[in-house]
């Protein structure tokens, strides 16, 4: 879906807990998120901290959106900084 | 005893003319017209294509029920050993009806054979039930696709089994049919891992569907500029699932509104993907799938310029591709109009 979307020129962040499957698919940008269950976030965090994690999380994924890429690239919020 | 062929034709392949006579009712004339005359070449012998109907598409289409009381009279009359019907490429009136024709033919117990292009809506939706020989888009290949249809033709005409649909050349219709092999499987698996690994050629017992390769788009130049919208694969819907969204194999999305909201309130939402389990999410915190909380955050900062008022959501369990392509494109479509700039994605 992400694919078609970017197809029309509609640059997409994919935020996924399994980044191999959208990279082996061919979704260009992806971030890399927590876990199936959660996505964006952990409920074993307290409610700060897990705020926090998915400010980082949607934080690279907006900077995913304005990075320039060649092809299926791994955006990992650990290492990126927030926008 | 020769093995007779009735032959289907539309307007343009009878001869008759273009789309200002698709709306010819049924008509029949002895012996083959056009193609019919390749298939009578390429049949063994003693084929014969005793018949051809033709068909206009827009009468067919319009008419269906008194154009299929006129195929049922013809099969009546001539009595074929099989029907052949198209090729209709991608012509999508021309292959429905190609596809009625085979199945009223295979109800009256007649054999019959068709040929379109695999997405022609003529095979896609009658699949399990035809068998058909796949075509390219246009007629450049129609010798070709001619002689595929004899040989089915005449297979059928002896009552020969049919081996797989990639052995014959027609369209694989998801029957499943146990074999036995001469080697176990995991043996088979090995032999082919060893084959790859030493560039040595292999085929695939099971091919994977290949993924398209899409240039990336460009990236947002000014994002405090761009209005962002949020798509999501994740299942999550208004409690109570009011548009019964459902929880694999999905082929239709939904959108709901979050127009006024600044965060997704517990309770209010529940995922129903059928994939995961949704206990976080639906007890917890429905920002998980759709993170809004902290996207109206950076809204609020102005790091982005507006959010789109509405998520667009789906199931991705079990998704086939061709509807996660469909439903990509609609909601594309949407989004350009709307002058969205960039989507988030959260996929599940």
């Amino acid at each position: 879906m992400a694919k078609e979307l970017e197809r029309r020129g509609l640059p997409v962040a994919l935020i996924s807990a399994i980044p191999m499957i959208p990279l082996g698919a061919g979704a260009n940008r992806v971030v890399r998120g927590v876990r199936v269950e959660h996505v964006c976030g952990d409920p074993g965090l307290s409610t700060e901290a897990d705020r926090a994690l998915r400010r980082q999380i949607v934080g690279t994924a907006l900077k995913a959106l304005q990075t320039p890429v060649e092809g299926p690239t791994l955006f990992d919020p650990a290492n990126g900084s927030v926008s | 005893m020769s093995a007779t062929v009735l032959h289907y034709l539309n307007q343009f392949f009878g001869g008759i003319g273009g789309e200002e006579v698709a709306d010819l009712p049924i008509q029949v004339r002895d012996g083959p017209v056009g193609p019919g005359r390749l298939l009578q070449r390429k049949l063994g012998p003693p084929g014969e294509v005793v018949a051809t109907i033709i068909g206009g598409d827009n009468y067919v289409a319009e008419n269906r029920d008194r154009a299929l009381e006129m195929v049922r009279e013809a099969l009546n009359h001539y009595q074929p050993d099989v029907v052949v019907a198209g090729p209709a490429f991608d012509a999508g009136r021309y292959g429905l009806a190609c596809a009625e024709v085979c199945l009223l033919a295979q109800e009256q117990g007649i054999s019959a054979v068709t040929a379109m292009y695999p997405e022609n809506p003529g095979f896609t939706t009658n699949r399990r039930h035809l068998l058909c020989v796949p075509t390219g888009r246009s007629a450049t290949d129609m010798a070709q696709i001619v002689d595929r249809l004899a040989s089915l033709a005449d297979k059928l005409v002896a009552h020969e089994e049919l081996g797989s649909a990639e052995e014959e050349g027609y369209l694989p219709r998801g029957i499943r049919r146990s074999v036995v092999r001469a080697k176990p499987g995991a043996e088979r698996a090995v032999d082919m891992l060893v084959a790859r690994l030493s560039g040595q050629p292999f085929v695939s017992e099971i091919p994977v569907v290949a993924y398209d390769h899409v240039p990336p788009a460009h990236p947002v130049v000014n994002l405090a500029s761009t209005r962002l919208a949020i798509v999501t694969s994740g299942g999550l819907v208004p409690r109570g699932n009011p548009d019964h969204l459902v929880s694999a194999f999905a082929q239709l999305f939904f959108r709901y509104s979050i127009a006024d909201q600044s965060a997704l309130v517990a309770g209010d939402w529940e995922s129903i993907h059928g994939g995961y389990s949704t206990r976080a999410v639906n007890t917890k915190n429905p920002n998980f799938v759709v993170p809004l909380d902290v996207v109206r955050e950076f809204e609020t900062q102005d790091v982005f310029a507006s959010l789109y008022p509405e998520y667009f959501v789906t199931v991705g369990n079990g998704t086939a591709v061709s509807d996660a392509k469909r439903m990509g494109a609609t909601i594309a479509t949407e989004l350009l109009a709307a002058k969205v700039g960039a989507a988030l994605f959260v996929a599940t």
